[in-house]
This record gives structure tokens, sequence and C-alpha cells, in this order.
């Protein structure tokens, strides 16, 4: 709080110091008004620049637009997305008319850099940016997964749960962990952009390299992602209103393959059937006793029963159940004695994942108004958006209000903010979604890295039905199915498990032209958040193992984040000289807050309107938790420099020195520089006769970035904590504990700032009048002195967690590609086609001196899934790699020795030769780091329609199938759910397949350990959107005074090209170091959007 | 460049630019070091925990790991795992495949890479860590903390050191000893495995012994009197017969608890393992567990999956360490209650029936020859009254019989009138409970005096002390009734009444005394590793257990010079190196 008010004292000190200047300031300005037209009409959102200065303005709806004009020979510079860049002199006119052509060469964009806006042709680093246009095709309820496919090097994997977050990656993983990008709304770094309303966005670069990147400093390592929001024009005019509306449906599709209750009842005599091959028996007459609790009996072919449960009864024909008799003892409520549950079988089988699963419904609108005055100007978006998951009780809701202003309060400061309230709900989320504020190590969401209701809806055997014949719920109460819980009955106790967040995002800020070339800006900025949850969970009665208890839970906690940042440029043209200078300083808290939660038990009645921690049992049972944080407090210096020479040579240098209070005084600065350099070979002389070369430049960049994001807050210190979990009963009372302090964590105070030294080259073109552009990019990432927190050796006491210490080194490489051609089939009929590709190749380069390796992943698994080793990609799957099944005992007999080794059991390869197969056997089984991700756009125009479609590829990746474990083996939990594939199971008589035998041994030799068989090929092409648009004529819209009108009809997830037989290759994981490991998978289904839009 | 165009510029704008090179200069060295200066938040450092409180509480943190507490549920020092299973008392139970890395223990395949190797390593090396910190700050003890209380404190922490190191030693065997000198980045790390601890643990518990009270205000501390029983033990461990006898002779004669009982059996078997009862006069050092304190890590974590299945069962989850057939049947005896001490107990007339293979509805009567009583305190079966929960119905209490057996755990569940008052009540099972492990009681004491005096004193006090034990499992009052209050089965037992003559004998009577009384309590697989008879006896045990569960027992074989102690965990060895940590033989 100290920090707060001194900063705040600052910044009114910076403020009055600043408001004193226009009294001594003596330049002179004129306003020019003008309009920007196409061949089709005004075109609005045309960006307007004083050439050689930060002065620019954008035209509204009707391609108007006015800006205030200074120095000699002032040049306006007109330029926007999908035109050719046009300049004008002034001179003397107060009215200006630009006409632009209708051609789209990307390299004369204006891209949103940092701290500062550039021409894409004076760019010297690895940036790439993404149309609004582009984002807004995508009919999704996030910014991050509307970048998917759209930037070369940048990759998303997510999944299909609302309101979760998603894995983004800029160029690989530079870190074992803090790998998620920066992102920068309006000037201001968060970690977080799920509050964002897509339809406010106005741009999005992307920074790739040190050369751009590094000027953000010690959170850019693993890239940056720059967005600015809408914001209105200066000048004299009406309001504009502009309408976006959305409405889909997100289809579940179908679940995995599950065997129908016969199958299921064959498999398992089938089961028994093989333990006796295997054990050398023969059939008899008791062969089948006790099977499955002997649902089926127990004669030589099983009989599904009619009813499951009857009391205690199992495996009951109807015959045998009298239900009016029954439904007197039927009892599922313990207050009333011990549980009666009567279970019929579904005998045509439950198909679980549609009973856990809907047609889920999304809209989205929002509203916007821009609109201002000759020294005002300012953007209004007021947005809602619901998205229904495709699992029921899962919804996300997001209401915002956005305000950008920015008030002329005298003829050289400018008073501006940008402002965005938003109030998420979220319900019935699983796992967590990622931190909204504060320097998380990972942003990774663990929905598809816990055993979640998706899974367990394939756990489930389809015999069972969803309730039971008196209305409870059907489960595995009824005996011989293992103890998978009713994911239905789940679903349903969450339709109150409500997050609500509040949140205030934005900044303030002053600018103030000291010199016409000389623009001081300071701005406030931050983040504010408070959220409110409540969550139960039931008692149950209808599973194998219930839950004794109801348990409410109550929580609450709010964060503030802050960045205070001053800068100062300076920005001229003396002939063919262009300098661009830039400094500032920095200073910023990642998020500091307080959070609070209660739990109780049993209240009298669940009502949720009952409910209160309050109602809840008193005693013990009540319990109460909090605990708070004060994030981290960066500090930092920064200046860049841009030198550009007669618009052909471009020589730019950063140099950045952050300190951190994550280390200690000693280490705690760090200086970054880069440097990039740019030849407009286009430009030269000898160039010009080459006439289909329309525009060629070359780049090159080298850079320092300094990184922190894995470290902790407290590195530094060694700690002692003291929590309940920790107290022993040292009174003998049986109820009561004293409290004990143990070492919490051993502190490392000489952990200095991780460095990536990024060196990118790359070739921008245009050819045949610029109607094929490419940007290639080749680059190589080498991270040294990694943060990794090396586990400590189990006699230092691991319950104190580890230090982080500079061990570990890592290497990214790959080049990006973006190719986009674009012109006329025929008069009316206009294409534009645009490829990004991205090769990748991640390498651990060093982990520390001893370590080898660190495992990680996996559930259930009696070894790790994933090894992290010197040489190979991050998190490699790794264990026995499956030879195949032994045929026979005879070639169990000549094979390597293997403990459980059987026939149809799994033949595992003796990689070290030694006659035997153990720990030493294991090896690389293949990578979850997609080698190649890519994406081919398509847009065709006629007239006022328009196509459009995106279909990405991801290739070379691997994925653990960790789902098998549970639906391919019988003794994993036997009586559970079996997958179809084991039908092509081994059998005596069929042998040539690659699925072992059904069985009840599960030992090395069949399900425990981490083989090749659970490794499964994770490429996977998919066809993201395909939509249809028209925009009715400005001739007829002009009659019913509205300026734009767009209908539009897409469909997303069209379809998906992959072998992967799980429900959705896209795979994430709960960290980067054990990634790609498939435990149920919140799947991204097909969806059907309709949309519409207009302005007036 | 046009230098002098700037020049002109800047020079009509010199105040302005004198202003703003002052404004960054303020505020460039305005920010103080300070504001990078951040305090760790909701945890304490050393130099706050000097107090006597503080310090008292780095030794309640060095008692609360004894459950092996933030680790796999089989790494506590209960030994339910190593000291049971691996010793035949019991299967995993549960099914096959849930919790699978814990066959290999039953059938002595284990491997480095094993995840619960490393994990009942860390475990114990995290309580060693514990008592190291408690004596690393005492010299530095604030003036509040009084020169008995140090010593008292020291004396407690190194008992507890004694206790993680004596686990480590008879499961690893080669383990280094580390000590309060040394800490992360001074060495640690570097301490190797070559040198045997005996003499370290032995010197820890004789601290112990000579500065810790008699009796404790707070009854769950250690005690001069169970330092002096480790001390034994540990004697014990390494054949040192005659300083284990002085010991033990003192400790039978004196010996009192820390509450000031005198050292005695209780007189129903049952009470040893009943919260409610616990802590008496056979209690020489318990880990005491508590209920409803606002984390079940303070309950009987370590035990807490080893109660029937099923939304019926007690506790209700989750199946684990089902009896062996091999167990239940050591409870049978001769006409005289006697023990068949040949092994004949396992023949095909004296097996016991079970109803393996039956599910609950259809019928089945329980065996009706002769057994101990204590078979019904050990052993949860079909159609025996289970505690206060009713008649044991069988297969409907039983998670997979054809991979588990017919048979339940008993001795560590609590009464069904003690439900979410003995047990916690906030767990999503009821399966948390107060019951202590005693890591040595009293018969415990009785039973390794008997060896010792075999060994070094004389076989009729060996006879004494086992026919104590029998006699306290002879009182009819506490033996397992039907509801009419009939003994529930044919029990029959009595003392040796014959003088013993033969040592091979009388070793024979005393081990299989301890089997019978001390199973399902984590001694099994140490004893027979100590008495050298592990090859045979196990062995013998899977040729018979092997025919009741293939599934379980698949491939199993206890091979000497390697079974005998667990492997150094691969990952330890990974992050210390092979100069420091070296493999026990033939893994």
């Amino acid at each position: 709080m100290k920090e707060i008010i001194y900063n705040a004292a600052k910044f009114s000190l910076i403020t009055l110091i600043i408001l004193l200047f226009p009294f001594i300031s003596t330049a002179q300005n004129r306003s020019v008004s003008g309009k920007v037209l196409s061949v089709s009409g005004p075109i609005p959102g045309v960006n307007i620049l004083l050439k050689g200065t930060q002065t620019g303005t954008s035209t509204d709806v009707n391609g108007d637009f006015t800006i205030a004009v200074q120095g000699e020979n002032p040049v306006l510079v007109a330029s926007s997305i999908g035109f050719v860049s046009q300049e004008i002199k002034v001179g003397n006119s107060s009215v200006i008319t630009f006409t632009l052509q209708d051609d789209i060469n990307t390299l004369s964009e204006v891209v949103v850099t940092g701290y500062s806006t550039e021409n894409r042709s004076q760019v010297t680093g690895a940036v790439s940016s993404v149309k609004p246009q582009q984002l807004q095709v995508v009919p999704s309820s996030n910014v991050e997964q509307q970048l998917q496919g759209r930037v070369a090097g940048l990759t998303v994997i997510s999944n299909g749960q609302p309101g979760t977050s998603s894995q983004i990656r800029i160029r690989g993983f530079g870190s074992f962990g803090g790998n998620q990008p920066l992102y920068v709304v309006d000037g201001v770094p968060t970690q977080s952009i799920q509050f964002i309303n897509p339809n406010d966005i106005e741009s999005t670069t992307v920074l790739k390299d040190a050369a751009s990147a590094s000027i953000y400093g010690a959170r850019a390592a693993a890239g940056v992602i720059v967005l600015t929001t809408k914001k209105g024009q200066k000048k004299a005019q009406k309001l504009s209103v502009s309408y976006d509306g959305l409405y889909g449906v997100t289809d579940p599709g179908r679940g995995q393959a599950i065997l129908n209750p016969q199958e299921q009842a064959d498999w398992t005599w089938q089961a028994r059937k093989n333990d006796i091959f295997q054990n050398g028996g023969t059939i008899g007459p008791t062969s089948f006793a006790g099977i499955a609790n002997g649902q089926y009996g127990s004669g030589a072919m099983p009989a599904l029963p009619d009813y499951l449960l009857v009391g205690s009864k199992v495996g009951q024909p109807a015959s045998a159940v009298n239900l009016e008799a029954e439904k007197l003892k039927y009892n599922t409520n313990p207050a009333n004695g011990p549980s009666y549950l009567v279970i019929p079988a579904n005998k045509q089988g439950t198909d679980w994942y549609k009973a856990i699963t809907r047609t889920a419904p999304l809209t989205r609108h929002t509203l916007g108004f821009s609109g201002g005055s000759d020294y005002s100007r300012f953007y209004v978006g007021l947005g809602m958006q619901q998205q229904d998951g495709i699992v029921i009780n899962n919804k996300f809701s997001r209401y915002t209000l956005r305000t950008n202003t920015e008030f002329d309060l005298s003829k050289k400061l400018r008073f501006g903010e940008n402002i965005q309230l938003a109030y998420i709900v979220a319900k019935g989320l699983q796992g967590s979604s990622g931190g909204s504020l504060g320097n998380n190590t990972n942003n990774n969401s663990s929905v598809s890295s816990d055993e979640n209701e998706i899974l367990s809806a394939f756990r489930m055997a389809p015999i069972i039905p969803v309730y039971d014949a008196f209305g409870g719920y059907g489960g595995t109460a009824a005996p011989g199915f293992s103890n998978p819980r009713n994911p239905l009955a789940a679903r349903q106790a969450s339709a109150n498990n409500l997050n609500r967040t509040v949140y205030g995002f934005g900044n303030a800020y002053l600018e103030y032209d000291l010199l016409p070339s000389l623009t001081l800006r300071s701005s406030l900025g931050g983040t504010y958040f408070n959220n409110y949850s409540t969550s139960s969970s039931r008692s149950t009665y209808e599973n194998s193992e219930n839950i004794a208890n109801y348990t409410f839970n109550e929580g609450s906690g709010y964060g503030l984040a802050w960045t205070f940042t001053n800068t100062a440029q300076f920005k001229k043209t003396f002939g063919k000289h262009e300098v661009n200078i830039l400094a500032g300083i920095e200073s910023l808290n990642t998020g500091a807050g307080r959070n609070i939660s209660g739990s109780g038990l049993n209240p009298f009645s669940t009502n949720p309107d009952y409910v209160t921690l309050s109602t809840t049992t008193p005693g013990t049972t009540r319990q109460v938790n909090s605990s708070l944080s004060k994030g981290n407090n960066f500090y930092s210096l920064f200046s860049q420099a841009k030198y550009i020479y007669n618009d052909k040579y471009i020589l730019t240098a950063v140099v950045r020195r952050d300190g951190s209070s994550q280390f200690a005084p000693s280490n705690r600065y760090g200086v970054f520089p880069a440097v990039s350099a740019a030849w407009r070979l286009s430009s030269e002389t000898f160039m010009k006769d080459i006439r289909w070369i329309s525009d060629l430049k070359v780049r090159g960049g080298y850079g320092q970035m300094g990184n922190s994001n894995y470290l902790s807050a407290t590195n530094q210190y060694n700690l002692f904590a003291s929590n309940a979990a920790n107290g022993y009963d040292l009174g003998a009372t049986n109820n009561t504990t004293a409290s004990g302090y143990y070492p919490s964590q051993i502190g490392n105070s000489s952990a200095k700032w991780e460095t990536s030294i990024t060196s990118n080259v790359g070739i921008d073109g245009a050819l045949f009048n610029s109607k094929l552009e490419f940007v290639v990019d080749f680059w190589r990432k080498d991270t040294k002195d990694l943060l990794y927190q090396l586990a400590l050796p189990g006699v230092v006491g691991v319950r104190a967690s580890a230090p982080f210490v500079n061990v570990a080194s890592m290497r990214n490489q790959g080049i990006d590609l973006q190719l986009s051609n674009r012109g006329k089939i025929t008069g009316d009929l206009g294409y534009e086609v645009s490829v990004i590709g991205s090769f990748l190749d991640n390498k651990i380069t060093a982990i520390a001196p001893l370590v080898p390796y660190f495992t990680g992943g996996g559930t259930r698994l009696g070894t790790p899934v994933v090894r992290n080793e010197v040489g190979h990609d991050l998190s490699t799957f790794f264990g026995y790699k499956v030879a195949g099944l032994f045929a026979s005992k005879e070639e169990v007999a000549q094979a390597a020795v293997q403990t459980g080794a059987a026939p149809g059991r799994f033949r595992f390869t003796d990689i070290n030769g030694d006659g035997k197969i153990d720990d030493n056997d294991r090896t690389y089984l293949g990578s979850p780091v997609p080698k190649f991700t890519g994406s081919i756009s398509l847009t065709l125009n006629y007239k006022g329609f328009d196509i459009n479609t995106n279909f990405y590829a991801s290739l070379g990746n691997k994925i653990f199938n960790n789902q098998r474990w549970f639906t391919d083996f019988y003794p994993s939990f036997t009586g559970g759910a079996v997958s179809t594939r084991v039908k092509n199971s081994w059998l005596p008589t069929h042998t040539n397949t690659a699925v072992p035998i059904f069985e009840s041994a599960g030992n090395f030799s069949t399900n425990t350990q981490a083989n090749s068989y659970y490794v499964e090929n994770g490429s996977y092409g998919r066809m993201q959107f395909l939509s249809l648009g028209y925009t009715i004529p400005g001739s007829i819209l002009k009659k019913i005074n509205v300026s734009r009108l767009r209908v539009s009809l897409s469909t997303t997830n069209l379809f998906t090209v992959t072998k992967y037989s799980g429900l959705d290759p896209a795979v994430g994981g709960s960290s980067d170091s054990a990634f790609g490991i498939d435990v149920g998978n919140y799947p991204v289904t097909r969806g059907y959007n309709l949309g519409l839009s207009f302005g007036f | 460049m046009d230098i002098y165009k700037i020049n002109q510029e800047m020079k009509s704008n010199r105040n302005k630019t004198w202003i703003l090179l002052l404004l960054m200069t303020l505020l460039a060295s305005s920010c103080k070091d300070s504001f990078l200066e951040l305090p760790a938040t909701g945890q304490l450092s050393v130099s706050e925990l000097n107090s006597k409180a503080g310090i008292e509480g780095l030794l309640v943190a060095s008692y609360a790991e004894l459950n092996g507490r933030g680790f796999r549920r089989v790494t506590g020092s209960s030994n339910w795992l190593r000291g049971s299973i691996s010793g035949g008392d019991a299967n995993k139970g549960s099914n096959s495949g849930d919790y699978g890395d814990l066959i290999p223990w039953m059938t002595y395949q284990l491997y480095p890479s094993l995840f619960d190797i490393g994990q009942k390593w860390s475990a114990m090396y995290e309580g060693v860590s514990r008592t190291n910190a408690v004596l690393r700050i005492l010299p530095s003890a604030s003036a509040d903390v009084s020169e008995a209380d140090k010593q008292r404190i020291a004396a407690e922490a190194r008992f507890l050191r004694g206790h993680y190191y004596f686990d480590l030693k008879r499961i690893f065997n080669m383990v280094p000893f580390v000590d309060e000198t040394l800490t992360y980045g001074t060495g640690i790390e570097k301490v190797p495995n070559n040198v045997d601890i005996w003499p370290k643990i032995e010197a820890d518990f004789k601290f112990a012994y000579e500065n810790l009270p008699a009796t404790q205000t707070l009854v769950g501390r250690a005690n001069k009197w169970a330092a002096a029983s480790y001390l034994a033990k540990t004697y014990l461990y390494q054949k040192k017969y005659t300083e284990a006898k002085v010991l033990f002779d003192l400790i039978v004669a004196s010996g009192v608890t820390s509450g000031g009982l005198k050292y005695a059996l209780v007189a129903n078997y049952t009470d040893v393992f009943n919260a409610a009862k616990e802590t008496n006069s056979e209690s020489v050092f318990a880990v005491q567990a508590a209920a409803n304190t606002g984390s079940t890590d303070n309950a009987n974590t370590d035990l807490g999956l080893n109660y029937p299945y099923g939304s019926s069962a007690p506790g209700g989850c989750c199946g684990y360490f089902q009896p062996s057939f091999e167990l239940a049947n050591s409870f049978r005896v001769n006409e005289k209650g006697l023990p068949l001490v040949d092994g004949s107990y396992n023949s095909a007339t004296n097996q016991l029936k079970t109803d393996q293979g039956i599910v609950s509805d259809q019928a089945f009567t329980p065996d009706a020859g002769p057994v101990d009583p204590r078979l019904d305190f050990s052993v949860g079966r079909r159609g025996i009254p289970f505690l206060d929960w009713g008649v044991h119905p069988g297969y409907s209490w039983i998670r997979d019989q054809s991979f588990g057996g017919p048979y339940s755990p008993k001795k560590f569940i609590h009464y069904k009138s003690q439900v979410k008052n003995l047990s916690d009540a906030t767990a999503s099972t009821d399966t948390y409970s107060a019951i202590n492990y005693n890591i040595i009681r009293f018969a415990d004491i009785l039973l390794m005096a008997a060896e010792v005096e075999i060994e070094v004193g004389s076989l009729e006090t060996a006879r004494t002390y086992v026919n104590l034990i029998r006699t306290r499992a002879a009182n009819k009052d506490a033996w397992v009734k039907t509801a009419s209050g009939n003994n529930a089965a044919n029990f029959v037992i009595s003392t040796y009444a014959d003088s013993w003559n033969d040592k091979v004998s009388a070793r024979q009577y005393v081990q299989f005394e301890r089997k019978l009384e001390l199973s399902g309590e984590g001694h099994r697989f140490f004893d027979l590793v100590r008495w050298g008879t592990a090859q045979t006896v196990l062995n013998q045990f899977l040729d018979y257990e092997k025919n009741k569960l293939p599934v379980a027992y698949s491939g199993g074989r206890f091979t000497a010079g390697r079974d005998e102690y667990v492997p150094i965990p691969q990952t330890q060895i990974d992050y210390q190196g092979r100069d420091i940590l070296t493999q026990n033989p033939n893994y």
C-alpha cells in the first residue's frame, strides 16, 4: 500500500509539472478534416497519421476524419488493412480527400508494437498482426481461441469448456513453466484476457522475438500479444452506433465407442475363460461362480439380469421382484436408515456421454457507441455473452462495459482512459482455469488433466441406468461394476456451483507534446478483481464408494495489480533521416490480494436458498481458511532507438533494465539489450527495374530477454509454516492438536534472471504488384540459466518446497512462414488465400549437474508417463516399447525375462539386450510437441457475399491416451465400461492384433506400465470454421439510414481429420513439463452460428 | 544527420528539457530498493521461531510426521505394507488394478524406480529433517527456554530421529545418516550410504533414555521408558542380547507410560485398538491420531484405505489389507488350545473353512473347529460379529474376492458407535480414525524380552512372558460374542503348561506367538528377516497362498540376499549421484 501511495504521489507530481507546460508552449496547430473513400464508398476505421509524429486519428463510419496538423509541410498518411496507404501533402488545404486503392498489401499496415505504433514496412523484428475481422469470424468466447491458426509460430491448445483458459505458446517452450505470453491491453500488461469482449478489439499484434518484445522486458520472454481496443475519433460528429450479435449452438457430438451391456457381459465371461487359459486350467461347472457379484449368473453363458440391485439382492429376474412391495422399502435418505435401492438393468445400454451433454446455446450481443468532438473522442462498448458448455450445468456468462475516451486539455495536453468493467459468472466449471492475476507458474487449464466427468462417463458400465426404479439415481451401488460415480448426478449437483467475478481493468493517461516531435506520456493502469464463489457436493447413496457428507463451500478474494509507466518519445524526420527514440520508466506490481474460504457440512436442508456457512453443522467440521499475497514488484528502465535512412536502412536498438522483488538484492537487476536491422531492397535503385517485386525487405535481429515468470515470489527465503495438517495430538485427546511448525521452503538467494537469447532473420516481400506477399522468419531461441525447481533429495526433507535454481537450458528453433495471395478471379469475384506455417524444434539442452532427467504426468499408472531429459523434447513420453503380443508360451520362454509375461500380453522390447526387461529397457516413445502447425485461410468475395474458411493442421506430435487404462483392461477397474477396441483383443484363436488379451491379471506385462500401447499419433487437421456472409449494399442502406448491415452464417469445427482415438486431439496438460496426456478431455466440438451486425 | 537542427530545437526548449531531465532523474532515483523488498506472506522465518512456543512447535511437527503424512498412505510408522503385507499377514486387497503399485511388495518384485519406495524414504527423511530443525535451533533458543526444557526437547527430538532412522535401517539397510549440522547446500546431499548406522541410532536412543523424564504432562510425548524400550529393540535387531536383557529386565520391572501407568497388558485385547481406550498401560509409544481437528492428516491416515468395502460396510472404502488365508489358518489350535507351530494349520483338514466364491445371498456356515480367540480380534470374516457393525456378510463387504480373498482387516477399524466422533466427520469417506498405532506396545516388549531370555537368559522366563500374553488372550469376557451372548466361534486357548527345555522349540513358540499376537501390526516381515527365516517361511507362504489367489500372487518368489531389503530409490541415486548412494545388492 505504501508503494501505491508513493507512486500516486509521483503521478500527481508529474501531472502537475506537465500541466504547467502548456503555458510555456509556443507551437502552432491547426485542424484539417477530410474523407477517405474507396471505389465502393467511404471507408471507416482508416488510420490517419501526421507523418513523422505520433498524432493520429481514424475515420468514422462515414469515412470522415479530423486531425490537428502542425509543423512545416505537414503530410497526412491514410492507411487501412485492405488498402494501399496513401500520403497527401496538406499544404494550405483544410479539407483532404483520400481515395485508397483496393489492394491489400499487409506490409503497409500500421502495427502497434512496444509502447508505440509503427509502419509495417519499417518493422525490424518478428511481428505479426491479426485483423479484427479475422478474429471476429471465429465465434468463440475468448480472444485466445480466435488466435488459433492466425499467426505463424503461435499455437493455441484449448478445450471446449467455456470460460477455460488455453495453452497459448509463441515459438515453443522457453522454460519448464511460465511459458504463457504477456498480454498488453491498451498499454497495460496483464496475464488474463478472459474479461475482454472480442468485439471491442481494434488491433492485435504478436511480438515474437527479442528485438520486438524485449521493450516489454522481464515478463516478455515468452512473447507478447498487444491488444488495443476501439477508440472513436476527434472531430465534431454525430454519434455512431454499432451492433454485433451472434447466436449459435454447439453440438456435443458422440462419445467414445463402448461395449453394450450384452457385449460387456460376454467379454466378462471371456475374461474368465482367458484367466483359465492363462492358468492352464479347464472350464468346469463352477468356473463362472462369483463373477461381477453374480449379476450375470454363473452359467456357461452370461445372462443379463432384470434388476441389478433390489435391497441387498443382486442380479434379480423381474419375476422375483414385487415393485409395489419394494417401493415401500425404498429409501435413499440416510436419515431414515440404511439406503434401500431398486436399480433395474438398462439392457439397451445407457449412453453416459449423451446423458451428461446437450446441444449448448451461445449468444453474444455487443453495442458500440463512438463519437467525439474536436477536442475529445470516445468509444463505449456494452457487451453480453452467455455460453453454455456441452456438459450440463456448465455455463460462462460475461457482461462488459468498456469506455475509452480521450480529451484535449489543451492543444498539447491530452488526457485519456481505457477502462473495462466486466462481470463474469462461471457455473459448474471443471478443473481450475488458471489464475487471473499475479505471476502464475503456468496458465494451463487443468480440465484436460483431471479425472473429470467426461472421463467418468466412459468408465460407467452402460447396463447401469441413469435413474433407478423410483426416481433416484442409478449407480455402482449395484455391485459388480467397479466404482465410478454417476456422472449425471455429479453434474446435476453442480447447478449452484457459481463463481462470480467483477473485474476492473484499464488505465488513465496523460500525454503531452513537449515539442511537435517529443511526446511525454504517463499512464497508470491495472486490474482489480473481486470474486465470490459458492459450491457444494452432495452426499451420495447410489455409488459403491459413497460420499458421507453434503459439503458446502463459500469463498471470496480480491486482488489488485498496477502498472505505472512514464515514457518520452521523440520522433522526427530530417530529410532522409528518420529518428524515433523512446525512453521510459515503469514500476508495477503483479497483483496483491487476499482470499478467504470456508466450508461446512450437512445443513438441515440442502435447498440453495437455505444453505449458508451459518446453516451448516456447527463445530469442528466448519472450517475457515484464508491467504494473502503481495505479488511481485518490478521496476524497469527502458529505451528504444530507431533510425531509418532514406526508407532503406532501418536500425533499432533496445535496452531494458529490470529489477524484480523475486530476487535477492545481489541479483535483483538484469540488463537485456537487443538490436535489429532491416534493409528495404526494393527501395534501392537497382531494384526499381525489377517490376515483379513490389516490396522486399530483409530483417535480422538479435537480443536477450529476461524472464522470471516461473519463479515464486519468496524464492530467496528459508521459511517455516504451520497449518491444520501439521499439528499433533500430544495430549492424547483424540480430537485436538498442538500446532506444529515445519520447514516449508528452502530458499535460494543466489537465483538470477533467466536469459533467452533470440536471433531472427526474416524476409518480407510483396510480388506481382503486391498480389503475392510473403513473410519468412528463421529463428532460434536459446534459454540459459533457466530457473528450475530442482527436486530435493529425500534426505533434505521434501515437504519443504525446493528452491528455484538457474540450472537448465533449452533450445527452440524454427521457421515461420506466411504467404498470401489475393486478387480477382473475375470482375466481381475476389479471393484471398493466406497460408501460415511454422516448424518447431524443441530440445532440452541442460537440466542440472547430476540430474539426468525428471519425470511427470499420467494417472493410475505405476510408472511416470513423461521424462524431461537433455537432448529430448520437453515432456517426451517414456516407457516400454511394445514389440507385439506374446503369441504363445513358447515365445514367452524364448523371449527376454519379463515379469508377468504370458500369451496375449505385451512383449516389451529388450532395449539394452541384456535378456531381461526392467527399468533400463524403457525408452522414448514420442514427443507431444508438434513439429509443424499451420493453416490455410480462404476468403471469397462476390458483390456483397463473402465466404471465409480456415483449415488448421498440427502435425508430428504424439498423445498419451491415458483413458485406455480405464477402458481397455479388465483389471483396471473390474466391471467398469469397456471400449469396443476389446472386440479386437488377443485370443488364442485371434493373435493378429495389437490389443492385448482381456483377462484379470493386472501386472507389469498387462496394464500397469507406461508403454507404447497408450501412445497415439496426435496429428490432426481441422476445418476451424466455414462462414458465409452477406453485406447489404450501401445504396440500399442509405435509404434506411443505416451505414452497415451484414448477416452471416457459420459453422465451427466442421470436421477433424485425425487417427487419434480420443475425443479431441488438441490435448493440453496441467503444465508444460507434463504436456499431451489425455485423461478425459473436454472436447472442442462442432458449432453453428448466426451473426448479425449493423451500424448507424 | 542534421545535428544543427536538433540543437536549435533543443536550445529553444532548454528549460523544458531541463525540467524533463530533472523529472526523469527524480523518478529513476526515487525508486528506492525498498520497493523491491517484499516479505514472504503467511510463513515464518527461522528467527521468529526460537522462543519456547516456536521450538515446541518445531518438535510437534517432528511428531506429526510419524504417520507419514504428506506422502502416500503406505509411508507411516505402521509399516502395514512392508511389515505386514510383505510379511504375509495380509495381501494388498481391493482389486488388481487399483493401486497396482502395491503388488510387487507381495510378490518380491520390487524395482528401484517403484514410486512408493521413494515415498517411504522421503517420508522418513522428512521426519529426520524436522527433528534436525529442532536440534539446530536449540543452541540459539531465546531466554524463555529453560535448560531443563532444552534437555527434554533435545531428547525428544533425538528419540524421534532414532525412530525414523530405525525404520530406514530395517527397510533399506544402508542409508546415509544426516544430522543437524548439515543443511541443503552445506553437504547434506554428499553423505554416502556406506556406513552402518546402527551406532548412530543407538546413540540417539541412549541420549533420549538418559535425558528424558519418566513421565510427561502431555502423555503423547516419548518418555524415558519409551526410549529404553526402543534402545532395547535396537539391541535385539543387532543380536546384542546381553545389552538388551539388562534393559528389558528393567523395563518389565519398572517401566511406566508417559502418563505414569506401570507397564502392563490390558485385560481386554481389543482395548489396544479402541480409540476410546487406547491410552493405557500397554501403550509404550504410539502414533497419536486425532479426528475432527481441521485436517484428516492428524487422523490415522496411514491405515485409511484398510477398511471393508461397499456402501453398507464399515468405513465403506477401500477394501485394502485383507488378511491372508495363511494367517487366518495360523489361529487354528489343537485340542489343548495351543497353536500348530509345525505348520500343519495349512493342511486340508486344519485349514479354516471360508466363504471364498460364495456370494452373500447364498448360505454359509463358518468354521466350527477350535481357534485362538485372537482370530476374531484380528481377522474379519463372514458369519462373525464385526465389532458393533453387525455380522460380517462376507462377499458384499469384499471388493474383489477373487483377487483378495474372503477376509477383512479388523484391528484398526473404529466402532459404529464412534462414527464421526472418533472418526473424522469432514472427510468424504469414514475411514480417518482416531485410533493410535502403537509403535511399541507392552506385549511386544514381553515377546522381545522372551526372545532375549531364550538366547542369554532363562527359557522359563521366556515361557512366563509368553504365558502372560496367552493368559490375557484367554480372558473369556473379552471374546467376540454373538448377539445371543455365545462365543462367536469355537475359541480354545491355554498357556504353555510344560516347561521349555530346548532353545529350538522355544524359539518356535515365541516366534509363532509374535505372529499371532502382533499380526497386522507391521512387524512380521522385519521379524522374519532378523530371524533369518524369511526365505523359507515366505516361499512356503507363497506356495500356499498362490493356490488360493493365483492372480494376486502370480510370479511371487522370495530371493535371499536381495529381498530382505528394498532397493535404494532410483530417483534418490539420480539426485545424489552413484558415488554417494550405492544400490543394495542384486537390484
